[in-house]
């Protein structure tokens, strides 16, 4: 009840507690429907990112643990260049213009998806910001975290590993470069 | 009755401010006097530092409901409009009371609920649910909703759920404020002018809303 509560209390808690709490593991259940356009206006679902584990992020540029972990997120997207891991960050509920001026601030090389009107928000039941998702490659949410981390270190990284390690030899041929995707 | 405190006017509104889960904040004092200065009497409750409970949402589940509603009678008994203005979590226990007093009583309330925390439960990927706070039959409820805030997309369920324990909602979205806005570690140049304007903000919400 305590942790439900706290995670009620939004940004506003978070923001006083600074590291997250433990990952969440789940019994990989089908994710929700994701349908959201990037900024350049093109629509992307999670089928855009099939076969590949998923970290999607949502946040917003008024939440500060959320700005706090990000640059460990592009941190791990340099890290891990080349492996079968996207990356994905949906703003919940802000105009293009407000995710734009922050943008023009911190430079990220991952994907940014607008949720201005809140229902991929919704759907995804996310209460509390930042709260992140990791999807193994069938789709499916293995892993949830409600608060900040770092992402290239420790405990995140280890479960990102966990579930690049249960990729296909095929997928795994490709990502080291045995193997040329089709 | 729990522990108050007091700033008298001579006006014929008397505000019953109910400080949030996160204590009672150096600004809502000074709102507090400001209201009394432009005449609106406010009695300001800290529910956590009135019950010594720990500064955590759930203390304010702990909150005597019955306290809490001798408070809203005594308040009436005085004769002034009485408004109601609850942050947080301590929606809850002032909705509880309300829910105690005869509908006659109930009615002749405002209430004002700075971003209400109803839930029960709210873990991702599963849908919310609300407490029932018992019925509200009659009562005028208004939601101050930040629109920086992560609550804000579920504002229409917590409405929903509102008006179906029978309380008569509205709502307003503050534009460019986060929930608490008045007690950040980093607020905006926005959110500190704000909060140096709460009193200014509750009488124009009120007013606008015909709470008299």
């Amino acid at each position: 009840m305590k942790r439900l509560l706290m995670a009620c209390a939004l940004g506003l808690l978070l923001n006083v507690g600074a590291q997250a709490a433990g990952f969440e593991a789940r019994a990989a259940t089908p994710a929700p429907e994701l349908k959201a356009q990037d900024l350049t206006g093109a629509t992307r679902t999670l089928a855009d990112y099939r076969g590949k584990v998923v970290l999607l992020n949502f946040w917003a540029s008024w939440c500060p643990p959320c700005l706090r972990e990000m640059p460990s997120m592009e941190r791990l997207r340099v890290k891990m260049k080349g492996r079968p891991l996207a990356i994905v960050a949906l703003d919940s509920a802000e105009t293009p213009e407000e995710v734009n001026a922050f943008l023009f601030k911190m430079k990220l090389g991952f994907p940014i998806l607008l949720d201005p009107d809140g229902s991929n928000t919704q759907r995804w039941k996310v209460f509390a910001l930042p709260t992140t998702f990791l999807l193994d490659a069938q789709g499916r949410v293995r892993y949830v975290l409600t608060g900040p981390t770092e992402w290239d270190e420790d405990e995140a990284l280890e479960v990102i590993e966990s579930l690049l390690a249960e990729l296909p030899a095929r997928s795994k041929q490709r990502e080291s470069g045995r193997l040329t995707p089709r | 009755m729990p522990d108050y405190r007091a700033f008298p006017a001579e006006g014929a509104r008397l505000l019953l401010w109910v400080a949030s889960e996160r204590g009672r904040a150096e600004p809502e004092l000074q709102a507090a006097q400001q209201l009394a200065e432009r005449g609106m009497a406010v009695w300001s409750l800290d529910p956590v530092s009135a019950y010594f409970l720990p500064q955590l949402p759930s203390s304010m589940d702990s909150v005597p409901v019955q306290d809490m509603a001798d408070w809203l009678r005594a308040a009436q008994a005085g004769g002034k409009r009485v408004v109601v203005y609850a942050v947080s979590r301590a929606a809850v226990p002032l909705l509880r009371a309300a829910a105690l007093l005869q509908p006659v009583e109930r009615q002749q309330l405002c209430v004002l609920l700075m971003y209400p925390n109803l839930y029960t439960v709210a873990e991702p990927l599963t849908a919310p649910d609300f407490l029932d706070v018992g019925r509200l039959s009659g009562l005028p409820v208004r939601v101050l909703q930040p629109r920086r805030s992560a609550a804000t997309p579920w504002l229409p369920g917590l409405l929903d759920h509102l008006t179906k324990q029978g309380a008569l909602t509205s709502h307003v979205i503050l534009e460019n404020l986060r929930e608490g806005y008045w007690m950040r570690e980093t607020p905006t140049e926005f959110e500190m002018a704000e909060s140096r304007r709460m009193d200014a903000m509750l009488l124009r919400e009120l007013n606008d809303w015909g709470c008299q």
